[in-house]
């Protein structure tokens, strides 16, 4: 991508992530593919996330926490950190890039009106969750989310995705990502409060905050710090390792892909 | 700054929708059309439409009574299929949807029973026990006026239209997928559809009746006409994304670059496109080559069928955040390669039943010629 394009998309991504904090106020049931009223939740909280880019090293802790915690299948994730080996092509000189990906907790999520039983909802906290004993696994919410943040669980047969480890968050405890982060790179909080961690970092970085994907116009309240614009939507990268699973799940080999 | 980035671990993302929406698609698509291909035979009563139209209505019903049981399927809980009835979501298209499906079947059902009631009743009068079954079914021997015909058709046609609608946008407002994000597809789901609808008719009408010229003749009409408007869509579409008009097509385009396998496939469809078109040509022009019109019979229902494949399945290979493309093999078990057969031997058992038990054909030349 050449160099003004990129800077273009700079630009929208900084300025997305300040559209993000101004609430859609009209979120009424209304049209189809409306974003229906939310429920359940504290009305006085806005969780949001922001990940200090600079303090991650790409250790995975919050990946395996995340799995012991949420018991995801083996080969399923709903958070990863993708690692980026980049290569200057003049000078050889290499680095890498570490970008922690989970659930955006969208001001305006696609995955919520698609759903056709209300299984996944918002709550009024922001955190949008699935309901697994209305869902009926029919994975159109898998197809409308742009960060590939769900998927389905083989064991439930149902959507599932990151929840903010609400379950956590309700009795006062932080999630496990959060929690195993070696760095202290994710921290997480209420946007309501001036006084949180989150709201103070939020304003003394608000110009160099970016969002995965703004020109979706999904409004993701989960805001990067130290971000690189050329991640922020899918980035132009070859890969390098599949892993190998046989039908059972089991990890058989690595597959090189030719470079 | 100029630099090459390798994605060090890339994790695989399986797909969501198995090749159960592929049928889906196709058997509702297939089922729309072919409805209309009843509508100058059967409910505007002219009479060199009518053996199209009852070619067309056996390709009705038997698609849309074998359509929502792939659907089905393809949910990962089908036995919470009553929770769509329970959480009613007039804000999903797919909710919409569940509720224009039932009544669209009811509604094909019912004309096609009045279409071939006469017939059944008739059928009633003689011996054995499909005399007896034809008796139950055409519930009486009392006379079904034709203005019922007329109002079940007319509800079948405005619920195809939902269907066609809901089908469409449910995949077209997906802006995740830059490939499905665009209004064009369900033009061309719509257009393709017919396509298939008229090659399925020119298959049924040579091996299941007496590959009457006149069915063939119509149909081949039908899939010319729908061939080349899709190709203007086809070439619209790719003008919008080449000059950067609508940035979900370029973004789709650019999404594709570079992959010598989608390239592969443009070119493949481009060429059997081609095909296709003109050997209707040839088809309707050469006298005498009417009688083989099944080669485009065939052809047309592989272009309806493997344009929903490319769509709804190869479209979920490509990555939405990772480097690369996912790679997706078909699996041999339920939720693949049974899963497609599956439902064409259920579409082939539906049909068959249908021939046994209606006299469907009554009118229609028998031997081949």
């Amino acid at each position: 991508m050449d160099k003004i394009r990129r800077a273009l998309l700079g630009q929208i991504a900084k300025l997305t992530a300040g559209a993000a904090l101004v609430p859609l106020s009209s979120v009424a049931s209304a049209a189809i593919n409306d974003q229906p009223p939310r429920r359940e939740g504290d009305p006085e909280k806005r969780y949001a996330m922001l990940i200090d880019l600079r303090a991650c090293i790409g250790c995975q802790a919050c990946t395996v926490s995340c799995h012991i915690e949420n018991e995801a299948p083996l080969g399923n994730f709903r958070t990863i950190v993708s690692q980026y080996e980049v290569e200057h092509e003049e000078t050889g000189d290499s680095a890498t890039f570490m970008l922690p990906r989970l659930c955006n907790h969208c001001e305006n999520p696609p995955c919520v009106p698609v759903c056709p039983v209300q299984a996944t909802f918002q709550r009024q906290d922001g955190i949008v969750v699935v309901d697994n004993e209305v869902c009926v696994g029919c994975a159109y919410c898998v197809q409308a989310c742009p960060y590939d943040a769900r998927f389905i669980n083989e064991h439930t047969q149902t959507a599932d995705k990151c929840t903010f480890c609400a379950h956590r968050l309700d009795v006062g405890l932080l999630p496990a990502c959060v929690e195993s982060c070696v760095g202290g790179a994710r921290i997480i909080g209420d946007l309501h409060d001036p006084d949180s961690q989150i709201s103070r970092m939020m304003k003394e970085h608000y110009s160099e905050l970016m969002v995965l994907k703004p020109e979706m116009g999904t409004a993701p309240h989960v805001f990067y710090l130290g971000m690189d614009e050329r991640f922020v939507s899918r980035p132009d990268a070859k890969p390098a390792i599949w892993d190998v699973r046989d039908q059972q799940g089991e990890e058989i080999g690595y597959e090189f892909s030719g470079h | 700054m100029n630099s090459a980035v390798i994605e060090v671990l890339a994790p695989r993302y399986g797909i969501a929708w198995y090749p159960w929406a592929v049928q889906y698609f196709f058997m509702i698509a297939v089922s729309y059309s072919a409805l209309l291909l009843t509508v100058p035979g059967l409910l505007l009563g002219k009479k060199n439409y009518q053996p199209l139209a009852k070619v067309a209505l056996l390709v009705t019903v038997s698609c849309t009574l074998v359509g929502p049981v792939a659907l089905l399927a393809d949910l990962h809980q089908p036995l919470r299929f009553w929770h769509f009835y329970a959480n009613l979501t007039p804000w999903s298209w797919m909710s919409i949807g569940s509720l224009l499906l039932p009544v669209y079947l009811l509604l094909v059902v019912a004309y096609a029973w009045l279409a071939w009631r006469p017939a059944m009743q008739e059928q009633a009068q003689g011996e054995g026990w499909i005399a007896k079954l034809s008796g139950w079914i055409s519930l009486g021997q009392w006379h079904a006026p034709r203005w019922m015909l007329v109002v079940s058709g007319l509800g079948a046609l405005l619920f195809s239209l939902g269907i066609m609608i809901y089908t469409g946008a449910e995949v077209a407002i997906v802006k995740a997928r830059p490939l499905w994000d665009t209004l064009w597809l369900p033009v061309m789901f719509a257009l393709t559809g017919l396509v298939a609808a008229a090659g399925l008719v020119i298959l049924i009408n040579r091996l299941m009746t007496g590959n009457d010229e006149d069915v063939n003749e119509q149909s081949l009409k039908v899939v010319f006409v729908s061939m080349v408007l899709s190709a203007l869509v086809a070439a619209l579409w790719i003008s919008e994304g080449i000059t950067g008009f609508s940035p979900s097509v370029e973004q789709a385009l650019v999404s594709l670059q570079g992959n010598p396998e989608w390239r592969a496939v443009a070119i493949y469809g481009l060429l059997v496109g081609i095909a296709l078109t003109l050997s209707t040509i040839v088809m309707l022009r050469r006298p005498g080559w009417l009688g083989r019109s099944w080669i485009a019979g065939l052809l047309a229902v592989h272009i309806g069928w493997t344009f929903r494949w490319m769509v709804l399945m190869e479209v979920q290979t490509v990555a939405k955040n990772t480097a690369g493309y996912y790679h997706y093999a078909i699996e041999a078990g339920s939720s693949g390669l049974l899963g497609i057969i599956g439902t064409f031997g259920l579409w082939l058992a539906a049909l068959l039943i249908i021939d046994i038990l209606v006299p469907w054909k009554k009118g229609l030349p028998t031997s081949p010629h």
